[in-house]
């Protein structure tokens, strides 16, 4: 594809841009997610650890959550504002603008993927080991890139027409957030919010997840379905919103 | 054969009055039922082709279209009506630099603002010290953008774009850049990339330029095509008035 090594450039632009100027660059890629989730164990450890199911380990419960929930929310609002953010570039130099945006969804895809190195760590030190099924994280990783990617392109429409939005969704993504059970199980909620839970792909994606990584879910042939469904459906909307609503959202950059 | 074809292009601006892009004006401007879209006409039945070797001088005063009917060529933006058929490589030549990044390093930028205009960075790898060298900044391009004064980013940005001979050369006001001697330097390469086949459509003001550079010239005034034929003939009747 001609595009590759122009989408190559982008994604290492991406990884690497961030951290030019820090002393361990790259490596906060591998510390940041490894801090939240220490934060977020010493708050929550003592509520929910004693509610998983037997076997498993709270500390890579939480941090395959906070993993998934990061490349969610990040790659989401990167690949969102990359259209606009670019837009000096795209006012002269004629390059398919959603090359941007896809660009952002595998930089994330990419930062998931080095994230495991920690997860893997940490599943060892709490005495869990790795599954079989290791490489299906793989499957998780791009269904997430191909639902972050066809959610970006069309909020990058609307970014773009109303500069609002961008505050909107971040309350959104908040709220989606506790929707998730990134720290807590699920069999602590009563029916009615387990059902709601249930509904939030996100939750079919981190049970896959959970269970791929370290059997540390059970996942259903519901969530493996849910997970294809709305990574299709996300990708495919959200790229023909954007093919329809460009040519006249293009002279607003 | 022509290189570069517009037919009957026009584009209309949609633009929200008293737009701050929020839901909340946009809300209550609904409900009072203003009228809030307005169209504004930038260009209206432009037609035109250019063939290979052939220099297109487009004239006018500011806001008659001019860049505009560049993006359009470029691809950049699309026309609300007509059609636009362009063969072969493009160097849009608005604006140079677009994308370069100042955390970036001088030799990161010319692969990446390559890139960006589709060249091979196999190649454009191959050429890197040597556009370095010819921007005058060789020392420089393992630092990042940032330590480069405006004139060296201004000097390495043009001497990637101009690296490569294009079909189609679009050309917005630059037809120099930096201090004196870069300026005849640039000048004369600008001047080799223009006649050297390529089709090109020129927007300048610089009429002395125009009748040196262009074969033909159009004369847009608010969007309309006012006149168009021999550049000199052109450039008479424009700067009559």
């Amino acid at each position: 594809m001609k595009y590759a090594q122009l989408i190559k450039l982008l994604v290492a632009r991406d990884l690497t841009i961030r951290y030019k100027r820090s002393v361990i660059g790259i490596g906060w890629t591998l510390l940041n997610p490894m801090l939240t989730s220490i934060v977020m164990w010493f708050v929550f450890s003592f509520v929910f650890a004693s509610r998983l199911p037997s076997g498993q380990q709270f500390a890579p419960y939480l941090m395959a959550g906070i993993l998934l929930n990061t490349f969610f929310n990040q790659g989401l609002m990167l690949s969102a504002e990359s259209i606009a953010s670019n837009g000096g570039v795209l006012t002269k130099i004629y390059v398919p603008p959603q090359i941007f945006a896809i660009s952002s969804a595998l930089a994330g895809l990419v930062n998931f993927f080095i994230g495991m190195i920690p997860l893997a760590v940490v599943c060892f030190l709490s005495g869990q080991s790795l599954a079989w099924s290791l490489p299906l994280v793989l499957i998780v990783g791009f269904c997430l890139a191909f639902l972050v990617a066809g959610l970006g392109l069309a909020l990058s429409i609307v970014f773009i027409r109303f500069d609002d939005t961008r505050n909107i969704v971040n309350v959104l993504l908040m709220i989606l957030m506790y929707l998730t059970p990134i720290f807590y199980p699920i069999s602590v909620m009563n029916p009615t919010m387990q059902h709601i839970i249930r509904l939030n792909p996100l939750t079919s994606y981190l049970e896959v997840f959970r269970w791929a990584f370290s059997n540390n879910a059970f996942p259903t042939w519901h969530n493996w379905a849910y997970m294809f469904i709305t990574a299709a459906c996300s990708f495919i909307l959200g790229a023909s919103i954007f093919k329809k609503f460009w040519p006249r959202t293009v002279a607003m950059l | 054969m022509a290189v570069v074809e517009i037919n009957n292009v026009n584009l209309t601006y949609r633009v929200l009055m008293n737009r701050r892009g929020s839901i909340r004006d946009l809300f209550k401007e609904a409900v009072a039922g203003r009228a809030r879209i307005v169209n504004y006409v930038a260009l209206q039945d432009v037609s035109f082709t250019v063939d290979a070797g052939e220099v297109v001088a487009i004239l006018g005063r500011n806001g008659a279209g001019k860049s505009t009917l560049l993006k359009i060529l470029a691809g950049v933006l699309p026309p609300t009506k007509g059609t636009v058929k362009v063969t072969g490589a493009i160097a849009p030549m608005i604006e140079l630099g677009a994308g370069f990044h100042p955390e970036m390093t001088g030799a990161e930028n010319v692969v990446f603002y390559s890139a960006l205009m589709m060249r091979d960075i196999k190649k454009v790898k191959a050429r890197v010290a040597d556009i370095g060298e010819w921007a005058g900044v060789s020392d420089h391009m393992n630092f990042p953008l940032r330590t480069f004064s405006s004139g060296m980013i201004a000097r390495l940005a043009f001497s990637t774009a101009t690296d490569v001979q294009p079909e189609v050369l679009l050309i917005d006001e630059v037809l120099a850049v930096g201090d004196a001697d870069f300026k005849e330097k640039s000048g004369a390469r600008m001047t080799d990339l223009i006649t050297s086949g390529a089709a090109v459509v020129l927007v300048s003001h610089d009429m002395v330029a125009v009748r040196r550079l262009a074969n033909r010239a159009i004369w847009l005034e608010n969007g309309h095509v006012r006149m168009s034929g021999e550049a000199n003939e052109v450039v008479d009747a424009y700067e009559a008035g």
